[in-house]
């Protein structure tokens, strides 16, 4: 942990520490981990950009179906590709310190595929594709699944989820705390 | 973040709303087309504009600062602009709007350091990146502060302290955390389901911990320190303490006969003396059967409010959750992935997983259907076909407890017969029949449980019920094995009650409580025994096989599954087993703690490499209650025949802190009996009925009230349910009633300007 910690200073790792969910080890530990994807470019800038391929490098970022968006929605340059600070935040939403609500709110973010700020029934039908990888539904079973969905938690019978919706489900579910989560 | 991702892409709605916002509230209609070129292609697209459906931080921030504005209201308005800079304006009227309302009272409007520095903790829980969290930080320290007076100050201080104190426990904890490491791996690979397991088996190591140290300080230490050399020569204790046997040393530690019998390990080497100890001519008393039997009365309640305390926190989710599977669809989408999985072939199994579990659920519904589209004949035949496996059920309990009980007999007359005969035979042999009957309810426990496992199937469950049934049945096959050993103990037990007089009978153990306990200590080790050869020695072997080999035979036999609910009853059997012999075996706790923190090596290893990623989901909510009722359920199997034993059996003459007492209960109600008088007549008072039955009839009116709360809010849930559904319905009429008067609008709006540029035209060709 020596060499990174000469490349931060004091202000800056309380500067994290304020704003994340972390302790300054954890930051310390977090760019480690972020310096892993990259080192030649990282030990050059310690807020270096990678692009997003080498975010997706990340173990538990490469194999979930939603990598992408996660790079997306948490690239401070919308593009997917990520600093430092972005990786921290992202590991801060997902860290266990996280409380529900901030969790929520990324989540509905990432599933937010269209960004028109509902989950429409094409958000619904992106999410369970990349959730079933390889296999396939067919069209009956997709329907059949997404009016279920909407069902059970489209209150106003808009046909999308809004965030006070999405919110309500996430609130109910006990699962999702623990499954949106990447530990450090 | 896409914060600023969103304002970009949808600048051109949002700005199309800000001036139609204005110029609803103006209530004149503007006539320029552009303003409504998103709302006339889908008028739906009003929907998203609605307050409640805003940007959420935004809201969130001015919910936050709406409640504190009266403190600081300058301070906010900095706030809002930097986020309404740096994020989206499109909020910006109701920004306005807030600030006008809120104009700042001069003498208020400076924060404190107090102030600043919450708002600096909150900035973390906003959605926007790190640059713009530094900014949004940098100005809050920048803005001019009240410095805290006095206690104010004081306070605060200790406040910022206490939450860096806190900081660094934290800290240190997560160096000190147990398996951290492998916890990770473990839900890297299993995900979050099997992870609740493995750190259900963490929960029962401090519990067994804490049971060990409770013993160990109260009992063990005290009687190692003020150990006295037995007095008298001429009693039953001396006896037994002469008693020599000498035989193999390694036989007799994993027996817990001959030596291992006078170790503090067992029940009967325990004194019965209160010791006493004299510090400066003052004398100090220490009641070591007191002790004895408090402190077992204390981690049993111990172990029962933990029990119940984890159980509660799982049931409190079950309730809030609703009704059963009332969000299962929701739940699983957007709750159904593990983001912690990191790899590929888990990932996969993941995705098969999650497929399956959707197909199950859509079968569930067609099969809800089927059902009651089921022919008579076919309804009948299924009810046979479950009745019998049933009754095959309890025929194979039966044969089990059964076996058991025969072997158990045969193997203590054979015992009996090698020692009478010591000379003729090994102690090999002999070692063989004591293991006998721990040996055969180890393998029953193994054996059986497949026979569940196929009979299950004949009866066409549904999934979730497939796990449930088999788990009660194995459950009960645990348990009911454990019974036969109850009572065949009893048996050997109880024929020490016909000869109180003699110290040394013919056929009975001089000492049955360090017998019992050597029973179960045996149990135990034979347990951990099989669980660790099975896995190392049966199971490896297999599972290499499947996976070096391509025969499809092979792979049949070698593959395997790691099945949650036969790993959990593993491990709550040897938990059972602890507390049913640590009031025999004090030092039981300690064997229990070590055979937790193997246990768990032992099936991380099944996990990870014997066994393929399962194809069941288990969720971490649903598991983690089902494992405390489990444990509960044990627990109270435990409880009864140790409380039993405490409360009635003639506890023996020659060993152990009870000796010469009629039973172990006695002894409290001795000490009771020498108690000052008003804690005596309180306590009789309290079993009187003139207590008794007040404290009942509150307690029911208590019962009935909570039923009654509870049972209206679950009223006042639906009423607001439907309230909810009806105001979306109302929204979703009052927006198409919206667009399309906007719609007319416009036309009428066209219309009139058409007829005036006709007008125009008329007066052009006119004036020509």
């Amino acid at each position: 942990m020596g060499q990174s910690k000469s490349q931060f200073s004091e202000e800056e790792l309380q500067d994290y520490e304020d704003l994340t969910y972390f302790t300054k080890k954890e930051v310390l530990y977090a760019h480690q981990k972020f310096k892993a994807l990259a080192p030649e470019k990282v030990g050059h800038n310690k807020n270096a950009k990678l692009p997003m391929s080498k975010i997706l490098q990340y173990p538990e970022l490469g194999v979930n179906p939603f990598g992408d968006r996660i790079c997306k929605v948490f690239s401070s340059s919308h593009d997917g590709d990520c600093t430092f600070e972005d990786f921290l935040d992202m590991m801060s939403v997902f860290s266990d310190a996280a409380p529900k609500a901030v969790k929520a709110e990324h989540a509905f973010r990432i599933f937010d595929f269209d960004g028109d700020d509902m989950i429409g029934t094409s958000d619904l039908q992106q999410v369970v594709d990349r959730l079933i990888g390889s296999n396939h539904l067919s069209e009956a079973e997709m329907q059949h699944l997404i009016q279920k969905i909407l069902e059970e938690a489209d209150l106003d019978d808009d046909g999308a989820l809004s965030f006070a919706e999405f919110e309500h489900i996430i609130d109910k579910s006990s699962d999702f705390a623990s499954a949106f989560r990447i530990r450090l | 973040m896409s914060g600023g991702d969103r304002s970009k892409k949808k600048t051109p709605r949002t700005q199309g709303w800000e001036e139609a916002g204005a110029e609803f509230y103006q209530e004149s209609y503007p006539s320029t087309d552009t303003d409504f070129d998103v709302l006339q292609r889908d008028p739906r697209h009003l929907t998203t504009l609605l307050p409640s459906k805003q940007n959420r931080a935004v809201a969130a921030t001015i919910k936050r600062i709406r409640g504190d504005t009266k403190t600081f209201g300058r301070h906010t308005h900095t706030t809002l602009r930097s986020r309404r800079g740096s994020t989206t304006n499109r909020r910006a009227s109701t920004t306005a709007d807030i600030q006008v309302s809120m104009l700042p009272d001069l003498s208020e409007n400076l924060s404190n350091e107090q102030r600043t520095w919450e708002e600096i903790m909150q900035i973390k829980a906003l959605p926007i990146s790190m640059a713009q969290k530094k900014e949004m930080k940098a100005k809050l320290q920048s803005e001019p502060n009240l410095r805290l007076q006095g206690f104010e100050q004081l306070k605060w201080k200790r406040r910022k302290m206490w939450k860096k104190f806190r900081i660094s426990i934290k800290e240190s904890y997560s160096k000190l955390e147990l398996w951290k490491g492998d916890l990770k791996k473990i839900e890297g690979n299993c995900g979050t389901g099997v992870v609740a397991y493995f750190l259900f088996i963490k929960w029962l190591l401090f519990l067994n911990f804490s049971i060990f140290s409770l013993v160990f300080l109260f009992v063990i230490l005290p009687s190692i320190i003020f150990k006295n050399v037995e007095q008298c020569d001429d009693c039953c204790s001396s006896v037994y303490f002469n008693q020599t046997t000498d035989s193999n040393i390694v036989l007799d530690l994993v027996q817990g006969t001959g030596r291992m019998e006078r170790t503090i390990l067992f029940y009967g080497v325990y004194s019965n003396e209160t010791f006493s100890y004299k510090v400066n001519g003052a004398t100090l008393y220490y009641d070591l059967p007191l002790a004895y039997i408090s402190v077992t009365v204390i981690y049993f309640l111990l172990s029962l409010f933990a029990i119940v305390k984890s159980a509660a926190k799982g049931f409190k989710e079950r309730l809030v959750e609703g009704e059963g599977q009332f969000y299962q669809y929701c739940n699983l989408i957007f709750g159904g992935w593990d983001f912690c999985i990191q790899n590929e072939k888990t990932a996969n199994m993941k995705h098969n997983a999650i497929f399956h579990e959707i197909k199950g659920f859509l079968e569930v519904e067609r099969r809800e259907e089927e059902r009651q589209n089921r022919t008579q004949q076919e309804r009948t035949k299924l009810f046979v076909v479950r009745l019998l496996v049933n009754v095959i059920v309890i025929v194979v309990l039966a044969a089990s407890a059964a076996a058991i009980y025969f072997v158990f007999d045969y193997s203590t007359k054979q015992v009996a017969n090698t020692l009478k005969d010591a000379l003729f035979s090994s102690s090999f042999e002999m070692l063989f029949y004591e293991f006998l009957p721990s040996l055969s309810i180890v393998f029953l426990n193994v054996i059986v449980p497949f026979v569940f496992a196929f009979l299950v199937n004949l009866e066409k469950y549904s999934p979730l019920n497939v796990i449930r049934i088999t788990l009660v049945r194995t459950v009960f096959l645990r348990l009911s094995s454990l019974c036969v050993l109850y009572a065949s103990l009893y048996i050997k037990v109880a024929c020490d009650v016909e000869n109180i007089n003699s110290c040394v009978s013919a056929d009975c153990a001089t000492c049955w409580e360090s017998f019992v306990g050597q029973q179960i200590y045996k149990l135990v080790l034979t347990d951990f025994a099989t669980h660790a050869i099975l896995t190392f020695l049966v199971n490896f072997p297999r599972a290499l096989i499947a996976r070096n080999c391509t025969n499809k035979a092979a792979k049949f036999l070698g593959s395997q599954d790691f099945e949650l609910p036969k790993h959990v009853l593993d491990v709550i059997y040897s938990q059972t087993l602890c507390w049913l012999g640590c009031f025999y075996s004090p030092l039981l706790p300690a064997i229990a703690t070590l055979v937790c923190f193997l246990m768990f090596y032992i099936k991380k290893f099944a996990c990870l490499i014997n066994s393929t990623p399962s194809v069941t989901i288990y969720r971490a909510s649903r598991s983690n209650s089902m494992f405390m009722i489990v444990l509960l359920i044990s627990y109270i199997f435990a409880v009864l025949p140790i409380a039993y034993g405490i409360g009635e059996l003639l506890p023996s003459e020659s060993c152990g802190p009870f000796r010469a007492l009629p039973t172990v209960w006695s002894y409290i109600v001795n000490i009771f009996g020498t108690s000052p008088m008003w804690l005596q007549s309180i306590l009789f008072f309290v079993s009187t009925a003139g207590f008794a039955v007040p404290a009942f009839v509150v307690l029911t009116l208590l019962v009935y009230y909570y039923w009654a709360v509870n049972s209206a809010n679950r009223h006042m849930v639906t009423v607001l349910k439907n309230q909810l559904v009806l105001e979306g319905h109302d929204k979703q009429f009052l927006l198409d009633r919206l667009s399309m008067f906007i719609k007319q609008q416009q036309e009428s709006q066209k219309r009139l300007r058409h007829a005036e540029m006709m007008k125009d035209g008329e007066r052009i060709v006119s004036s020509n």
